[in-house]
């Protein structure tokens, strides 16, 4: 099949171009998930504090990035920001730091707010009755937290954080509209350079699906190995 | 400040006109009783009449919308005072159990007290033993609160609450989400549990054991308190028209 000779030598001939976008994309996404998950933490503690005003902004926040799309979030830190004097310095030794930072910075926040709500919801899956009953005992908020509540609650953050993982993998694919040499846009470049679309889309959609596919095996595998644990 | 000065043996809970509400419904309406030290008070009265609700304002797990609690003659309801101390005192046993689903069975008995630095952790694993030994369970130390069943569960959850070794214990309903076979050997625990001294303040709706074992019964419905008698008197010669019908309902 013609198709598929095409796609062969496209992974001969560019291979390096792919792999380069595989890694950009692996690189942003890992630091987007990271950064993500501990700004996620303190978003989600805001979230549920006593404080009001401090739960008004968290849930202001996560409101406003969970019901805009992300790339209107990448398109106004990367052109917006700097029109109002907020630009994002470049460093010497990593070529497109600044394009760089401004992909990752949306990525994170935009992140942020779903961890957010991925850890507030696991903490508040946990049974009242278990908070309580460390109270009950003269345990402060904060040590029935950290020795009861959180322990259990891990159980159902990790795999939604993982969920993430795999959604920001897919959704990283934006950041090639402001010019990061991801997987999408080494794609566009093959595609601009040999005219073969159809094969070009074919081996990135493949690329990204084994990103995807392996990493939620990973999360189900954990998964499985958690609920061997000890249930409620 | 103390109640009276000549009470012997002295009130270890004080509770003056305790109102809670929740929203415009009035759950308790100016509730003053006091319990005193060694004394088993079972509090029955029909569901939705504010029993847990009033059990739950005594170590404040319910913040009361007005009135005092006085534990020790200390007033908890005083904003300034350190709760936390004053929950150590005050052991409490819930309907649900709430062991730790984290932890095993000794980690449930000697996290609190070891955290709190009331003991070491030698002295905590040693009275954790002493004390499943006592409840019939030396065996389950190290099992998880998902491989017990409810009755071994709410036992070690009575361990759980002496672990601290309180003054008053708090009961809000242990046997009422027990199966029928399952309620005889923690009521067993409670019994022993009162024949030793302990202050014991019951939710229940075991009659048997309201009348048998604790030595004075509240009947509150509606947010009073209808009848606070001896046990054997609220039971043989009821009073109020609402505790003899309640009476007739559940005997």
């Amino acid at each position: 099949m013609p198709f598929f000779k095409t796609v062969s030598k496209l992974i001969t001939n560019y291979n390096s171009f792919f792999l380069e976008g595989v890694r950009n994309t692996l690189i942003i996404s890992a630091l987007a998930v990271l950064i993500g998950t501990m700004l996620g933490a303190l978003m989600a503690l805001a979230r549920m504090s006593n404080i009001k005003p401090l739960r008004w902004l968290a849930t202001a926040y996560i409101e406003f990035f969970r019901g805009t799309p992300l790339m209107v979030q990448l398109m106004f830190i990367f052109y917006g920001l700097p029109m109002i004097g907020v630009t994002f310095p470049d460093i010497a030794f990593i070529p497109d730091f600044s394009r760089f930072m401004a992909g990752i910075v949306a990525m994170s926040l935009n992140s942020c707010a779903y961890v957010a709500e991925v850890i507030r919801s696991g903490i508040q899956a946990v049974d009242a009755g278990q908070m309580e009953a460390a109270r009950c005992l003269g345990l402060s908020k904060k040590q029935g937290m950290t020795m009861v509540v959180l322990p259990q609650a891990i159980r159902n953050i990790l795999p939604a954080l993982g969920n993430e993982f795999v959604t920001v993998i897919k959704e990283s694919s934006v950041v090639s509209v402001i010019g990061i040499a991801d997987l999408m846009y080494r794609t566009n470049g093959v595609k601009a350079k040999t005219y073969n679309t159809l094969e070009c889309l074919f081996v990135a959609a493949v690329l990204y699906f084994i990103m995807t596919f392996i990493f939620s095996k990973l999360v189900a595998w954990t998964e499985r190995r958690m609920a061997h644990g000890r249930k409620s | 400040m103390a109640g009276n000065p000549n009470a012997s043996p002295r009130d270890i809970i004080r509770v003056e006109n305790l109102v809670k509400k929740f929203q415009n419904l009035t759950v308790l309406d100016s509730i003053s009783v006091s319990f005193r030290e060694h004394e088993v008070v079972s509090i029955i009265g029909p569901s939705g009449g504010g029993k847990s609700t009033f059990l739950r304002c005594l170590n404040l797990m319910e913040q009361p919308t007005s009135g005092s609690i006085f534990v020790d003659n200390v007033n908890i309801c005083d904003k300034k005072i350190n709760i936390n101390k004053h929950r150590e005192k005050m052991g409490m046993v819930f309907q649900q159990f709430n062991l730790f689903n984290n932890m095993n069975v000794l980690k449930n008995l000697t996290a609190a007290p070891v955290k709190l630095k009331k003991m070491t952790e030698e002295e905590a694993n040693e009275r954790a033993n002493a004390l499943l030994k006592r409840v019939g369970l030396p065996d389950k130390i190290h099992s998880y609160p998902s491989e017990l069943s409810g009755g071994q569960k709410q036992r070690i959850a009575i361990v759980r609450a002496l672990m601290m070794d309180p003054e008053v214990m708090l009961f809000d309903e242990p046997t009422s989400a027990l199966d029928p076979e399952m309620i005889g050997e923690v009521l067993d625990v409670m019994k022993e549990l009162a024949h030793v001294g302990m202050t014991m303040i019951v939710v229940t709706h075991e009659m048997r054991f309201a009348r048998e074992v604790s030595t004075r019964t509240l009947f509150l419905s509606d947010g009073h308190i209808e009848e606070d008698k001896p046990s054997h008197e609220l039971f043989d010669h009821p009073e109020s028209p609402r505790l003899i019908s309640f009476l007739q309902k559940v005997l």
